[in-house]
């Protein structure tokens, strides 16, 4: 097999073949549109993007942004949410709404046949959406029913109190599906007031793939667009402080605690990024060929699955990862963690693994774009996190660029084990180690978001896989969600 | 080895995916959970490429590989770049060879599965709730053992039941192979025998004929859990698959299933959550792809104050209803227009193309069969579905409630 690993090491420079393709579309609006025409499946994703995640909740109205993208198909204009829903499924237009925490990300897979039937569907969702009281209830009561089922969800609850100590007070902290209470709260008055707010066209970003020309497009996304607001939306604040280092633990009688583990990351723009990216690869972003995965599964058998990313919002970057355990061995799965991010700050990456990060980052990325749904979510990716359309061409050089002196600098910044903020869900049975830190603000158990619930409906047309679930070793997409959180 | 090309040139990608004649069902009695420990034991190395090199070298590739495992087969992919297929079918080739199974690799890759079952079951009430139901509807049949394993069971395998397992059921005359993506049937055929055709061919233990005696009665079950905190109703039917039905049988359940509670728009949803405001969702799965029974669920959960009982009775009204009625016209024009629309969306991903050929071939339909489906499912017609509604036997059936402890 020597010459297998010799083919390695030839380095994969095959860029998407869309790369050269992608087209802008200027519909004004402060208005970005990312597109790319292939007519091989008569389908058409598009991928939209506006201000309007849970970032921009209003105090005590947490998950307002996450319940209101979640009635985006409970009626609108003359059709209530019967109707609405009759008309998406008559024409098997997939359509759906995800909160984020700086944006509301709008799904839309369509025949093509049907495309223009599916934009008139979104622009009445977006202009004139009905929030009538009775999908309101319906909806408000999904959503905390949802968030009751968490409660004993261990992922949740960790990632839940994760976010909870780490940006403290920033808009960033509270669960994207708020709490119970603040649910609760709200009203159809508030829903339609973000709605007309925040639902606009000034920095919404739209990303199409598929079977539709570009003059066909630009007169569709025209139309569709030309009613909905262009008011700015005010801009976040910043974050202070970020981290609450040492061990938080949310007590939870369950047979496999969850731990979520993060520190400060690097923001999207700036130049260490591309570099922390390579050194995330290496630790735990890499599925079966991280350290992480090495030492806690592969020798130890420890987890199912661990994972670090590197995530960045508008105003923050948070690196962030996860694993679970049997309760009698998660102090002993935490001081693995923290083990073998210390060695890799200290040493960095070796050569071989550096080279083989890059192979395996500017080889894979291809794969993301091998779909209309595919490509259609990866271009969101990209326009979300402001970078230009000329970056999909210019990434895979960015990281063959990428020297070891360059990953070794930027592992001694990021993965500070001192700096950790580690937060238990569930109840450790294997002897509690003293915090290196007295916890900052105590974490309690509580209400628990389910990430996209609600807003997450499943899209009516794509069918994947087989229908039983089932079991599956853990994947990895590194490409396909850049900087969001992924685990396996 | 039976080989399938599904050509897509958009990408210059491509995902082989290995399919084996084996899975859950041919799990050792006693030792439930066999057939999937192994899939993981795949990655786990042989002599030419120890430990986890398998991976490391698609991953240096620029590739993504995984697996999984299912009642009736177990299934091995990659993607990547497509000048890569050769490698990876090469690696492929030697693991179906040349395994390398010892202690070292058992003994952490048994807790490894622990920690899924963790993950995937015993964690969560209502995976929980979903693998008692299967283990009660299926009285002999295999299909009642959970893929995953009874943990107490997990427990027993050894590297001795590992390497029987291999050698009874993985050679390349249990398997077949689909290649989707950016090539041609001769390219794939020329590089599959390279790869494959030097892997000789094994004598299988043939796979266990499995019989389900009659139920004579339906099987309830009330699970109470500390850890539940919202109350389900949930009904499993031991049903027709597309193996066992007569024609059209299969295609009746499934249109029925759209109708019944495949979205908001279908009846479940319809009657007990918008007009009887009973539940905060409901609906129906069908699941006919199977080599034996097919399974029919319907599902449903109450709103606060609503008991399971007062909801099951509504959900049975919505069922002798559907018994006794066709369906309106444009109800099942949209339960059919979804249906078929979905072959179309999955034309969109190599990974779902070759899953849905790979998975009919390897439960034994054919690629006519798979083709054929949306002009059948457009033949199905109201009276289908109303006799797939009358189908549905509470003798055949698990009746679940799951009700949060301490609480109702």
């Amino acid at each position: 097999m020597k010459r297998f690993l010799l083919a390695a090491l030839l380095t994969l420079t095959a860029l998407p073949a869309v790369a050269a393709d992608i087209q802008n579309i200027d519909l004004g609006k402060n208005a970005q549109v990312w597109f790319t025409e292939d007519h091989t499946v008569p389908i058409v994703s598009f991928n939209i993007s506006m201000p309007a995640g849970s970032a921009y909740d209003p105090a005590g109205k947490a998950g307002l942004a996450s319940f209101a993208g979640a009635l985006i198909d409970e009626g609108a204009g003359n059709l209530d949410s019967k109707a609405f829903h009759e008309a998406l499924a008559n024409k098997a237009i997939g359509f759906s709404a995800r909160a984020e925490r700086d944006y509301l990300v709008i799904s839309v897979t369509t025949l093509s046949e049907n495309a223009p039937e599916a934009m008139r569907l979104l622009q009445l969702a977006l202009t004139r959406p009905r929030f009538e009281a009775e999908a309101v209830a319906r909806v408000r009561t999904q959503i905390i029913q949802s968030q009751q089922q968490s409660e004993t969800q261990p992922p949740a609850v960790a990632g839940k109190a994760f976010m909870r100590a780490f940006f403290g007070g920033h808009a960033y902290a509270h669960p994207l599906t708020g709490e119970i209470g603040t649910i609760s709260a709200i009203t159809a008055g508030d829903l339609k007031s973000f709605a007309h707010s925040h639902w606009v066209t000034h920095g919404i970003k739209i990303a199409v793939a598929g079977d539709i020309t570009r003059p066909v497009l630009t007169k569709l996304l025209g139309d569709t667009f030309k009613p909905v607001s262009n008011q700015a939306v005010a801009g976040l604040p910043d974050v202070g402080r970020l981290g609450a280092p040492g061990v938080h633990v949310v007590p939870l009688a369950v047979p496999q605690p969850s731990v979520v583990f993060g520190l400060p990351g690097i923001m999207r723009a700036d130049p260490d990024f591309i570099p922390g990216y390579v050194a995330n690869y290496v630790l735990g972003g890499g599925g079966f060929s991280s350290r992480l995965m090495d030492e806690v599964r592969e020798k130890r058998g420890l987890t199912y699955g661990i994972s670090t990313s590197l995530a960045s919002m508008n105003k923050a970057s948070v690196l962030q990862g996860s694993v679970a355990t049997r309760a009698n061995a998660v102090h002993q799965t935490v001081q693995v963690v923290k083990d073998t991010m210390a060695k890799f700050a200290a040493e960095g990456p070796t050569q071989q693994e550096l080279d083989d990060a890059k192979t395996y980052l500017t080889g894979s990325f291809p794969l993301a774009f091998a779909s209309n749904s595919g490509t259609a979510a990866q271009l969101g990716t990209f326009q979300r996190q402001n970078l230009d359309i000329g970056y999909v061409a210019r990434r895979n050089s960015l990281i063959q660029a990428v020297t070891l002196a360059d990953v070794k600098r930027v592992a001694k910044r990021l993965f500070d084990p001192a700096r950790l903020t580690v937060v238990i869900g569930g109840t450790p049975t294997d002897g509690a180690q003293p915090a290196r830190q007295a916890p900052r603000p105590p974490v309690r158990p509580m209400p628990l978001p389910a990430p996209g619930k609600p807003a997450d409906k499943p899209v009516a047309g794509p069918v994947t896989g087989p229908a039983k679930a089932p079991v599956t070793n853990p994947v990895t997409v590194p490409e396909q969600a850049l900087g969001a959180a992924k685990k396996p | 080895m039976q080989v399938l090309v599904i050509p897509d040139h958009r990408a210059p990608v491509v995902t082989q995916m290995v399919w084996f004649r084996v899975g859950g069902v041919d799990d050792p009695p006693g030792i439930s959970g066999l057939a999937h420990f192994f899939e993981h034991m795949m990655f786990r190395g042989t002599k030419a490429n120890p430990n986890d090199t398998f991976s490391q070298i698609i991953a240096k590739n620029g590739g993504e590989t995984n697996a999984f495992t299912d009642h009736d087969y177990t299934a091995f992919y990659e993607q990547i770049a497509k000048d890569r297929l050769p490698l990876a079918m090469k690696l492929e080739a030697d693991r179906l060879a040349n395994l390398d199974l010892s202690d070292a690799h058992v003994t952490p890759e048994r807790d490894v599965v622990m920690e899924e079952r963790r993950m995937r079951v015993d964690n969560n009430p209502q995976a929980l709730m979903s693998e008692q139901m299967q283990a009660a509807l299926h009285m002999s049949h295999p299909y009642g053992r959970p893929v995953i394993g009874w943990a107490e069971e997990v427990r027993r395998i050894d590297r001795a039941s590992a390497q029987d397992f291999y050698n009874h059921h993985y050679a390349p005359n249990n398997a077949i192979l689909v290649v989707a993506g950016d090539v041609t049937p001769d390219e794939v055929r020329k590089m599959a025998q390279d790869a494959y055709g030097k892997v000789p061919a094994r004598e299988l233990q043939p796979r266990a004929e499995n019989a389900e005696p009659p139920r004579l009665a339906e099987s309830r079950m009330v699970i109470k859990r500390a850890d539940a905190r919202v109350p389900v109703f949930s009904r499993l039917y031991r049903v027709r698959s597309y193996s066992t039905g007569r024609p059209g049988e299969a295609e009746g359940l499934e249109v029925y299933a759209q109708q019944l509670g495949g979205d908001q728009t279908a009846t479940l949803y319809r009657v007990l959550v918008e007009q009887k405001k009973l539940a905060t969702d409901a609906g129906a799965n069908y699941d006919g792809n199977a080599r034996d029974a097919g399974e029919f669920n319907v599902y449903a959960v109450p709103r606060p104050g609503v008991s399971l009982e007062t909801l099951e009775k509504a959900v049975d009204q919505v069922l002798a209803a559907s018994a006794a009625n066709v369906p309106g016209a444009d109800e099942l024009q949209r339960a059919k227009t979804g249906l078929v629309a979905s072959v179309t969306y999955r034309r969109d991903s190599q990974m779902a193309m070759a899953t849905a050929y790979g998975q009919a071939l390897t439960i034994g339909m054919t690629v006519d069969d798979v083709n054929e489906w949306p002009a059948r499912i457009k033949a199905v017609t109201g009276d289908g579905v109303r006799k797939a509604a009358r189908s549905l036997s509470r003798n055949y059936a698990v009746t679940a409630y799951l009700v949060p402890e301490g609480g109702k």
